[in-house]
């Protein structure tokens, strides 16, 4: 029995592999957690933690930044998947594109943008100052949930949105027809309907809002939350404590935790309903209320997309030195061409090299979860789990800890970071690919062998041409994921495995933004030609970017 | 030419017995259907036919070869799936071509059978077409002829028109058996609709509960079917509760008020006391002499009316009424039900077993 031989050599080497890239980093972690400097076990590091105000703060200061992320989503998310689905909206696929490329864009590009526009010397903020308006500079807890909300809010207009417009009428009709008024009919029938996607969607923006390092950490100015408290102790020329770093990124594990497992219970609950014969109409708003619908979706969708425009607009303006010149002109442009040529081929090298795995081992190992269905994939499936739960630069401190020393030593290498996005990506393939898979009526299988072909040349005949589309879409999509992580890779490169998103946060903190916005730009149009392939070979489907 | 025998055939799903034992014949080139109501087993008997369900045991075998242990691609048959399983890739074409690619088939030849095959089920004019651009009927004829262009020993069918709409039933079904005819592939079909069986079928087996409880002709499952079971499940009929009477050699039934039947020569020997009679509704008439009864209900449609009527005794008869009559019958109106005695049948009152003349008692 040959192919069950090939399965169980999967199945051992998956298990390997998880072993090796997800147990033991996350195995070392728990365990630097739980010994001091000098390597003596204890639990002092937790006792310090729940001692010291600072960690108190970052704790609570993590939890107000993801529920206030989760309610600026939320709130904005809705507004325009209310408006989308419900009314005629002039440009309504111009809208969902602000949506991508608010999503696509790396939230720390985000961050800066703010930064030009309402900073200490904003262009925005000067020229209001000129008019005699003052306003507080945006740096603090509310600029992170200013640019939380905008960065966050697709997640929830793409839920809500597929949600809403999946509604059945007639239920609408119905209630109708019993005798509720528009107001009784929307809290009664639509919201009930529409509340797990609501909850999904707001659950998913907290969840990274709490991962998120670039952001508070460009933006917060004092203000710390534990993902960059992490950072910090890991990284503290002076006194760095690694044993703290792990330690608080435990915690940060079983926050993300909680939400993960909520917001996968609640994206269970959102099923649409029946068959979709009676999908709801979009109506035509007449004055007021149409200008009110338009710009509220235009202003959600321009200020949620506004960072990507700064940073294209400013890629191209005239430079001299770290400064901006009135005029616009390619010096910035060249400066990547002269200077960051190798950043730009490490970042390429790396996120192609890692797409590739993912694709190849997200599907074989997708193609076991779905086919071969026993305790042993059930359990693989759940270890499938845990790279969800695990911040990037929870993952990059694991990475450290696990690969500094001992058997395997990566630490420095190229290896490590494409390892690293590998292994936070990979589940997102196998998930996708399983579940393809089992939307493939079997009876498709058993008419190729019924022909005359054997079970693996009719999987390889049949099945596989039907899921190619799928996995490459899947792949453009983990080259987005890939080529805009910024956070472990902030923990593992060395000066010459450096990636653009590092170069990015480098420039920006020196105080470079022209070429920090060029090569933003740079960063946008690779993520949106992947997302543009993405859709060329599965439909246009936003859902697909959540 | 294949014949099919299956012997002492055995499945089990974890334990749970689906088939316990079961033996059948399938004769060369006939159109044999599985009858039965939904988890009978009818499936489960197909797919281990087809080779895609395992047999616990026993023996199936096409032309007395013992064929257990060949796997579905070895064994030569064509299957035609319920869901219609065409490749949604390839066009009508190209799905008809596939199984022909694995046999070594010149390519000129190959053309000329997909043609033929893609002609025999009237879809030539469509052979371009994706699966997803056909209607369910459209995809049903490609789904044939796929599976009768690699000239197959078996043809297996299973449920394939009970995904499309009443009309194209009716139409299909004719396909079927004219495609069936021409080929003269043994061909087992399965199916929960019995009318669809009876206009398809050479024989067929009725199964309930994982056991065939008769094989016959449409006609003689119909006419003389082997117990309660099959007289319920195909076609409609009446079933009331009436003695036996045994006096100098002679058996009658008393129907009730007056009316008897001499038995002696339809029912076997030795039997006595109660028993169930079908009464079939063409064998119901109104008018002349018999059983008074009172209409309860008449359902007027079109050709015909389907009328029920209470007897005294509270038994219901339901007959059928070719429409001659200028005004419908009203409720509560008195009428006098004739009974075609020849073609009456009865089963054991326990056991529901059938009780004529020549049964398997």
């Amino acid at each position: 029995m040959p192919r069950f031989n090939f399965w169980t050599v999967v199945m051992i080497l998956t298990w390997v592999m998880l072993f090796v890239l997800l147990f033991i980093p996350v195995g070392s972690v728990l365990v630097s957690s739980l010994y001091d400097q000098s390597g003596n076990p204890t639990i002092a590091n937790y006792l310090k933690f729940l001692g010291e105000p600072r960690f108190h703060q970052a704790f609570i200061n993590t939890l107000v930044v993801g529920f206030g992320g989760l309610i600026g989503a939320l709130l904005l998310g809705s507004i325009m998947a209310f408006c989308v689905s419900r009314f005629v909206i002039g440009g309504g696929r111009f809208v969902s594109l602000l949506a991508i490329l608010a999503l696509v864009s790396p939230p720390f590009i985000g961050a800066y943008s703010w930064i030009v526009l309402f900073g200490a010397g904003g262009v925005v903020r000067g020229f209001l100052r000129d008019m005699g308006v003052n306003m507080p500079p945006i740096y603090g807890v509310g600029g992170i949930l200013i640019v939380f909300s905008l960065k966050f809010y697709p997640y929830v207009y793409l839920m809500v949105s597929g949600a809403l417009s999946n509604v059945n009428r007639s239920l609408e009709e119905a209630a109708e027809g019993l005798g509720l008024t528009p107001l009784q009919r929307t809290f009664k029938i639509s919201f009930p309907m529409v509340f797990p996607a609501l909850t999904a969607g707001g659950l998913l923006a907290l969840i990274h809002a709490i991962a998120d390092f670039g952001t508070p950490r460009l933006l917060g100015r004092g203000y710390n939350v534990l993902a960059t408290e992490a950072f910090t102790l890991y990284s503290a020329e002076v006194g760095s404590n690694m044993s703290m770093a792990t330690t608080i990124s435990v915690v940060l594990i079983l926050v993300s935790m909680v939400f993960v497992l909520l917001q996968r219970y609640m994206s269970r609950r959102n099923v649409y309903h029946g068959n979709m014969i009676n999908k709801p109409v979009r109506i035509k708003l007449k004055g007021w209320r149409n200008v009110l619908a338009h710009v509220a979706v235009y202003f959600i969708g321009l200020s949620g997309a506004m960072p990507v425009i700064i940073s294209v607009i400013y890629s191209f303006r005239k430079t001299s030195g770290p400064v901006f010149q009135s005029g616009f002109a390619l010096q910035s442009y060249e400066r990547i061409l002269f200077n960051l040529g190798d950043v730009v081929r490490n970042s390429l090298t790396f996120s192609l090299t890692a797409v590739a795995l993912i694709v190849i081992v997200g599907t074989v190992v997708g193609v076991l979860v779905a086919r071969r269905t026993n305790f042993n994939t059930a359990l693989l499936d759940g270890a499938f789990m845990v790279p969800y739960v695990m911040p990037g630069i929870v993952i990059g401190i694991a990475f450290i800890a696990a690969f500094n020393t001992g058997p395997i030593v990566l630490t420095g290498t190229a290896t490590i970071i494409i390892l690293s996005v590998f292994i936070r990506r990979l589940p997102y393939t196998v998930r996708t690919t399983a579940s393809s898979l089992r939307q493939i009526s079997p009876s498709m299988e058993e008419a190729a062998i019924s022909l005359g072909y054997s079970p693996f040349q009719a999987f390889l005949r049949i099945t596989v041409p039907l899921i190619v589309p799928g996995i490459i879409a899947g792949g453009m999509l983990s080259f987005v994921t890939a080529i805009n992580e910024l956070s472990s890779s902030l923990v593992l490169y060395v000066g010459s495995t450096m990636t653009m998103p590092v170069r990015i946060y480098l420039l920006i903190l020196d105080g470079d933004f022209g070429t920090a916005a060029a090569l933003s730009t740079v960063l946008l149009v690779l993520s949106g030609g992947a997302v543009y392939i993405a859709f060329r070979f599965m439909g246009r489907n936003e859902q697909a970017l959540l | 030419m294949t014949s099919i025998t299956l012997r002492s055939l055995r499945k089990e799903y974890n334990g749970q017995v689906a088939i316990p034992n079961l033996d059948l014949d399938i004769h060369d080139g006939e159109f044999f259907t599985l009858l039965g109501p939904s988890g009978c087993g009818k499936t489960t008997l197909l797919r281990m036919i087809a080779g895609f369900n395992s047999i616990e045991a026993g023996t199936i075998s096409f032309d007395d070869v013992v064929i257990n242990d060949r796997s579905p691609a070895a064994r030569n048959i064509g299957m035609v799936f319920q869901s219609y399983a065409l490749f949604p890739q390839m066009t009508a074409a190209k799905n008809v071509a596939f199984g022909l690619q694995t046999r070594n088939i010149e390519r000129a030849e190959s053309i000329r059978r997909v043609e033929a095959a893609l002609e025999s089920v009237h879809m030539a004019h469509l052979k371009d077409r994706l699966p997803g651009e056909m209607s369910g009927g459209q995809q049903q004829r490609v789904a044939l002829a796929r599976a009768l262009v690699i000239q197959p020993a078996v043809l297996l069918m299973d449920e394939p028109l009970s995904n499309l709409d009443a009309k194209l039933r009716v139409e299909m079904r004719d396909t079927i058996r004219e495609a069936q005819r021409e080929a003269g592939i043994t061909t087992v079909y399965v199916t929960h609709d019995q009318e669809e069986a009876m206009a398809v079928s050479d024989r067929i087996a009725v199964m309930s509960m994982g056991v065939v409880q008769q094989v016959g002709s449409p006609a003689e499952i119909y006419r003389n079917p082997a117990n309660r079971f099959v007289a319920e499940f195909i076609g409609k009929t009446n079933l009331i509760v009436r003695d036996l009477h045994q006096r100098d050699g002679v058996t009658t039934l008393d129907l009730g008020e007056g009316v008897s039947v001499d038995v002696t020569s339809t029912i076997a020997p030795g039997v006595s006391g109660r028993v169930q009679v079908s009464v079939r509704p063409e064998a119901v008439r109104a008018g002349g002499s018999g059983l008074q009864a009172e209409v309860v209900e008449e359902t007027f449609l079109g050709s015909h009316s389907q009328i029920r009527a209470r007897l005294s005794t509270g038994e219901t008869i339901e007959f059928l009424e070719f429409s001659r009559r200028a005004s419908l019958w009203e409720r509560g109106e008195k009428v006098v039900l004739q009974l075609d005695t020849e073609m009456l049948t009865y089963f054991d009152a326990e056991t529901g077993a059938s009780i004529m003349q020549g049964a398997k008692l």
